[in-house]
């Protein structure tokens, strides 16, 4: 009652509202749409009509849903719409799972109610079905442009130090939420090294910044720390969660796919370290073939073109990783919540059909210029042998078909259906009887002896009636029909694709006669659905897709042909031995010749193609306009990259704050659409937004005006006044207690063992090896198997981007704690590097406090230590084990 | 005193802080708590087809749609049944495999399922489940949490949340994959719950059990020294959190630490199938060595994996573990797009272990207070698939508007054969059953009101069945 008594009050002191059109259209479309936009649309539309309540238009209101009218124009108190909104119905309050609305904003609806509720006519769409962006879509928060916004004020200035803290006082005020005092500098400084390092202090840092009483100390450690090469090491680590990076994919035929990959990855951390203006970092990714210094930038196009290669991800990647956009979900439909028509992805899409993998070679032409000639020699005999051997299996496969009754027949006469076990004759006995092929045999053995009792062809095979011959003049017959269906196929696919938009019907072989063909003439071309199947797999067709053949045709070849192969093999062997060490190169992407205009997949599906759409930007985000050079990468880069582009700075920004905070301003980094998270301080995002645009995109200028602010000094206690009004820390009035990334960790193990080596860049090799103590970000990353340790501790898959780990804790985390090697041997190393200038055992304890955790013991850790040790030598290394598997070890506050 | 007590006194513990959320159930997975009624089942053991089964070609026999295969959907079809959309030009596929009746209650399955349906007596097998939408990761996400959306709590976590586990020595709630299934760890998350309810994950593409749990043995040293040693561990840790002030984190950390040290001796023994008879092992159908695979396939999987999983899972079960989450394998085996007829083999491999399952537990009594749940995200169209990439039209797409799911074991009747899908197996037209009426029914099986069983977070109470669900009574013995 209290709440909407006030919102009419604010109503009548108000000034007098006009009643004309223009002045209610005003009023709806600046106080009204704009809170319907970001919390009711996304489930109470035309398209989501939750609980039947569509709020798009005015009848839909009035009309209202499963509990009646939302809204009675006229009647602010009585209009359902408000009951909830207000939280005067203890069981329904809405907006549903999100904060109560701002006072003002209920007062405004109240008063759109009180003056008749007006609402603009909804649009008719002149085309069926023509896609409009609405105006509930474009008023959304995210495609608002950036407002440069001057922080609040506030009453408690003692404890804001910068705009930052103002902006996050003003909400801590409003809430009445206390903020945490600040945390001590040990913490802080710990918590600095982490965020920027991912390593943690030394005991003389930690010593020299508790003796530093300068006011800007901090600023210092601050600036020092960003000037590390370390820095980068951490920070690119992140981004390369984003950009899914690996150095391979799930799907190929050799180990190393991209034996270069690591040179966008040590792209990544050098353009960090440099503090690359993150707009060019973004260009650099997109179009650094096209940026004119390419040397510098051409490396960052292997966001590109170390993809994974399940599905063509590019268009999603690049509307989650720059734009925190689901474009991708615009693939098979229009986008089901924000304003992505299925055209926006197809237009994107043609940008990327139109490029192709590139090398941006690193080594003199002639250095080059020799490699693919010897390279193309090998390429050259591969074809040769792979054809050879396709040509021989699909004839083989032909006369096998054509001796199916004989070996029918023999393969009755080992199995002997129905008679006793005495009749039976053993496979070699039938081989004297005739000229058999000894495994084609024995597949028939296995193929009959497995047969399915309801198999459409061979169900009676044990029957003493069975017709071998007319068995044969089925699976001829079967083979023909497939040779005819798929020459069909190829002819309606090919009309189809003459005719615009055409989907083309295609035929296939009968269920019955497929099931044939695939027992008898199962061969790759049908992708790896039936490998599953091992049962009846009789002849191989066309060989299996790779070059060296399965050995199934080989092994029926004779005389010539099995000499020619030979031949082709050692041909081979002599060229592969001329082939030189591979040249370095850059892993990128480039124009094709032929620029391509994609058309729409109705339903994703290739056999039913829509309208063709130029190469564009999203509708949403510019005016349409068809991209005019080349692919349009440099066009898509530079409207990416733009100070206008509401999401770019705003996303990256989020990105940041995430990363210092544990948790972003808005929660969700990869997807600010209407399914993500609203922003918890969206004037913070825009005025840190600006601000990281006039700092010509300084990413490192962004740590700094974060870090120096009180918000991320506050220490981490608890409040219990707090809890309840804020238990997920949204307001951020105290900072977490975080768990080490898997990175962190392994690198805090090697850092204080004295092992770490710190030799930057270069070939990545797997973290498995014992001896790789290089750090984490140099370790082998694989789509295929992702390290085992890097698992354990949340590593993200890179087979699709990720916008934050989830720090988890499991027992099986523990283990590796409790028994695992690399913990046993740093243990192992640290005990013994604490012996290192003698000493009796408390010196030596306080010696293990100062490199694991940068301090001195207090005096019940000293006793503890003692009690430990004191059963003997033995015990300094599991003692530096329970350090190393400590709380205080694992989680940085 | 225990150490959580000494945690209370010490004033670090979360008693003594009043933080809602945490005081608003049990903030670790510790002692077996008390259901909030007389329970039927006090274990859970799912199953999970991962890809989608089809449902007319395993439990849901339909003579019509053999009758009308090869033809398009009949016009008086579309009078009757609300599904209607999407269906237009769509050819009915008849059933490659043949249907039989079993058991007593002559309840029809499949010649895929010949084993499972041998127990049919004791399976009922609901036939009108339906659930929201036909996309792998979405309809994956919600069979496992109830929601369509990443970040919530999986249902065994809220399992384990609700009733805790009565062996300290293994984790309350397991999951196990050969590999991973689509959409991947989010599956097992705890979500907003406290992480000590996060399923603990163990690679079924692995047999040896040091394997399938890494680090699970010290060779250098001594159980009572590593008591030793992580007694020192415990002792910092409290004193670190008197430093720091009480947090979930730091206490679970604690915990995970407690149970990963008790996990080595129980681990060791529980995950190890080589402890059963051979003759066991066969009955599974585990073969005593892995078959070897020459590439790695997305999809494809391999003889005994999930046949292992089965005997681990009983294993798991008979130690006391409250949830095991059993996917079937990498990503979505059962997506048979393109072939119908992969279903065989993918039977094959599951279809012994099932049955095997079901019968050792009833022998030993176990089945009668351990519910075994089976079935994947959706099940199939009954109509062939023409479009897409496939190249042959022997397969069937995703359906999420009728399938069917087997309960078994747990005070469900078994011999059942519940609701129903239209004459062709498209959607459920009688008693249909929503995933979150089947969240409830296995809750209330383990004595828990799927109402009640509620965490507050962000200042909201949630639980695994949203605002939805209802109990299917009827199916309760």
């Amino acid at each position: 009652m209290r709440l909407i008594s006030l919102g009419l009050a604010a109503l009548t002191a108000g000034p007098a509202f006009a009643a004309d059109e223009t002045a209610s259209r005003e009023f709806f479309e600046s106080r009204v749409r704009p809170v319907f936009a970001r919390n009711c649309s996304a489930c109470h539309s035309a398209g989501n009509k939750m609980a039947g309540l569509d709020m798009s238009t005015r009848d839909g209101l009035l009309k209202g849903g499963q509990s009646g009218a939302a809204v009675i124009p006229g009647k602010p108190e009585d209009s359902l719409i408000v009951r909830l909104i207000a939280h005067r119905d203890e069981k329904r309050k809405m907006p549903m799972g999100q904060a109560k609305l701002d006072d003002a904003r209920i007062a405004d609806i109240a008063r759109w109610i009180q003056e008749g509720a007006w609402f603009p006519e909804p649009v008719q769409a002149s085309a069926k079905k023509k896609y409009a962006i609405t105006a509930d879509q474009r008023a959304f928060w995210a495609f608002q442009p950036v407002r440069k916004q001057e922080p609040p004020v506030v009453k408690n200035t003692a404890w804001s130090k910068t705009a930052i803290d103002r902006f996050l006082m003003a909400k801590i005020e409003a809430r009445r939420v206390v903020a945490a005092k600040p945390a001590d500098k040990r913490t802080l400084l710990r918590r600095a090294y982490y965020d920027l390092t991912g390593l943690p202090p030394s005991a003389a840092d930690v010593e020299a910044f508790e003796r530093d009483a300068a006011p800007d100390a901090f600023d210092k450690v601050v600036d020092r720390l960003l000037q590390s090469p370390s820095y980068g090491e951490r920070w690119a680590r992140y981004w390369l969660d984003v950009a899914r990076y690996s150095d391979d994919r799930l799907e190929s035929e050799v180990d190393a796919p991209y034996p270069n990959g690591f040179r966008y990855r040590d792209w990544v951390i050098q353009a960090l370290n440099d503090d690359m203006p993150y707009d060019k970092f973004v260009k650099a990714q997109i179009a650094g073939d096209q940026m004119g210094d390419s040397l510098r930038y051409a490396a960052g196009l292997g966001f590109y073109a170390l993809r994974p290669d399940t599905q063509d991800d590019r268009v999603d990647v690049t509307g989650r990783a720059f734009l925190g956009l689901t474009t991708g979900c615009a693939q098979c439909h229009d986008h089901k919540f924000d304003p992505i028509p299925t055209t926006d992805y197809y237009a994107l899409l043609g940008v990327f059909t139109s490029t192709k993998d590139g090398e941006y070679p690193l080594a003199p032409e002639a250095v080059v210029k020799e490699y693919k000639e010897r390279q193309k020699a090998v390429d050259d005999k591969k074809a040769q042998i792979r054809d050879l051997l396709h040509a021989q299996a699909t004839q083989l496969s032909q006369a096998l078909a054509l001796q199916t009754a004989r070996y029918a027949r023999a393969a009755r006469l080992v199995l002997a259906p129905g008679l006793p076990e005495s009749q039976r004759r053993t496979l070699d006995a039938v081989m004297a009887d005739g000229r058999y092929d000894k495994e084609t045999l024995q597949r028939w053995v296995k193929y009959l002896s497995d047969m399915p009792k309801d198999h459409p062809h061979l169900k009676d095979w044990t029957s003493a009636s069975f017709d071998a011959d007319a068995f044969q003049e089925r699976v001829l017959a079967v083979l023909a029909e497939r040779k005819s269906v798929d020459e069909e196929n190829a002819y309606r696919r090919a009309a189809a694709k003459k005719q615009k938009g055409a989907a083309p019907e295609v035929v296939s072989l009968k269920t019955d006669s497929f099931y044939l063909w695939r027992d008898l003439f199962f061969n790759d071309f049908y992708g790896n659905q039936f490998k599953q199947e091992d049962d009846g797999l009789l002849y191989y067709g066309p060989n299996r897709g790779f070059y060296e053949s399965d050995g199934t045709v080989e092994r029926l070849l004779d005389g010539f042909w099995k000499e020619h192969l030979v031949r082709l093999r050692e041909e081979l062997a002599s060229v592969k031995a001329r082939l030189p060490a591979p040249y370095p190169f850059l892993h990128t992407i480039e124009d094709s010749g032929k620029l391509k205009r994609e058309k729409v997949r109705v339903s994703g599906s290739d056999d039913n193609l829509g309208e063709e759409v130029p190469r564009r930007f999203l509708t949403i985000l510019s005016n349409g306009e068809p991209f005019a050079k080349g692919s349009g990468r440099a066009e898509l880069a530079d409207a990416i990259a733009s100070p206008g582009n509401p999401l770019t700075a705003r996303v990256m920004l989020n990105r940041i704050w995430q990363y210092h905070f544990g948790a972003g301003i808005v929660r969700t980094p990869s997807d600010f659409g209407f399914m993500g998270d609203r922003p918890s301080h969206p004037e913070l995002l825009d005025y840190l937004a600006a601000r990281f645009v006039e700092s010509g995109w300084s990413m490192k200028a962004m740590h700094r005006e974060i870090m120096l602010s009180a918000a991320y000094r506050a220490g981490s206690e608890r409040l219990a006044a707090n809890e309840s009004l804020d238990p997920d820390n949204r307001l951020f009035w105290r900072s977490g207690v975080r768990r080490l990334d898997a990175e962190a960790l392994r690198d805090s193990l090697l850092a204080v063992s004295g092992e770490l080596d710190f030799t930057p860049g270069g070939f990545a090799s797997p973290l498995s090896e014992e001896t790789n103590r290089r750090r984490a970000v140099y370790g082998f990353v694989s789509r295929r198997k992702t390290d085992s340790t890097l698992a354990l501790f949340d590593f993200p898959n890179p087979n699709a981007t990720s916008e934050k780990r989830p720090l988890t804790i499991t027992p099986p985390q523990q283990l590796y704690f409790l028994n695992g090697g690399f913990v046993a041997n740093r243990a192992q190393s640290l005990a013994e590097r604490s012996a290192q200038g003698g000493g009796a055992a408390p010196e030596r304890i306080a010696r293990l406090y100062r490199l694991v955790f940068g301090r001195a013991p207090s005096a019940e850790e000293a006793r503890l230590g003692a009690v430990f040790t004191l059963a003997g030598p033995a015990r300094w290394a599991p003692y530096a084990q329970a350090l190393l598997s400590s709380n205080e070890f694992l989680f940085v506050n | 005193m225990t150490r959580r007590d000494a945690l209370t006194r010490l004033g670090t513990g979360f008693g003594m802080l009043g933080l809602s959320n945490l005081m608003a159930g049990p903030a670790s997975i510790g002692e077996p708590r008390a259901p909030h009624f007389a329970p039927r089942a006090k274990h859970v053991i799912f199953l999970f087809l991962n890809g989608g089964p089809s449902q007319v070609d395993t439990f849901d026999p339909k003579p019509e749609l053999t009758r009308f295969h090869g033809k398009q959907v009949p016009d008086e079809f579309f009078k009757t049944s609300k599904v209607t959309k999407d269906l237009n030009h769509s050819t009915l596929l008849g059933s490659p495999f043949t249907f039989k009746k079993y058991g007593q209650s002559g309840i029809e399955v499949s010649s895929l399922f010949p084993k499972t349906a041998e127990c049919i007596d004791d399976i009922c097998v609901i036939r009108s489940m339906h659930t929201d939408l036909p996309a792998h990761p979405q309809a994956i996400t919600q069979m496992n949490s109830g929601r369509l959306i990443a970040g919530f709590p999986s249902m065994g976590s809220w399992v384990t949340y609700g009733l805790g586990t009565e062996n300290r020595n293994l984790p309350g709630f397991i999951a196990m994959c050969p590999g991973t299934p689509n959409v991947g760890p989010e599956l097992w998350s705890s979500g907003f719950l406290p992480t000590s309810f996060q399923g603990t994950y163990v690679p079924l593409d692995e047999s040896d059990p040091e394997k399938m749990i890494r680090h699970l043995t010290n060779r250098s040293m001594s159980s009572a020294d590593q008591r030793k040693q992580l007694d020192l561990v415990a002792a910092l840790d409290r004193l670190d959190m008197a430093r720091r002030g009480a947090d979930p984190n730091l206490e679970g950390r604690i915990q995970a630490m407690e149970t990963a040290f008790r996990m080595q001796t129980e681990a060791l023994d529980a995950f190890d199938v080589g402890r059963e008879p051979a003759a066991m092992r066969a009955r599974y159908g585990v073969p005593d060595r892995p078959p070897e695979t020459a590439t790695k396939i997305r999809s494809a999987t391999r003889d005994g994996d999930f046949a292992r999983g089965c005997l681990v899972a009983r294993r798991l079960v008979e130690r006391g573990v409250r949830m095991v989450q059993l996917y079937f394998g990498e990503d979505i085996p059962w997506d048979s797009h393109h072939d119908i007829l992969v279903h065989r083999n993918l039977a094959r491999q599951a279809d012994r272990p099932i049955a095997a399952l079901i019968q050792d537990l009833k022998a030993s009594g176990l089945l009668k207070e351990t519910l075994i749940v089976v079935g994947g995200e959706f099940g199939r169209t009954p109509s062939v698939e023409t479009t897409g990439r496939i190249n042959v039209q022997n397969g069937r797409n995703h359906n999420s508007r009728g399938f069917t799911y087997l309960l078994a074991g747990g005070g469900v009747k078994g011999g059942l054969a519940y609701g129903a899908t239209d004459e062709f197996g498209f959607a459920a037209v009688e008693k249909p059953v929503h995933l979150h009426d089947l969240h409830a029914t296995v809750l209330h099986a383990l004595g828990l009101d799927h109402k009640r069983l509620t965490y507050r977070h962000s200042g909201r109470d949630y639980r695994l069945t949203d605002v939805a669900g209802n109990v299917v009574t009827d199916i309760l013995a």
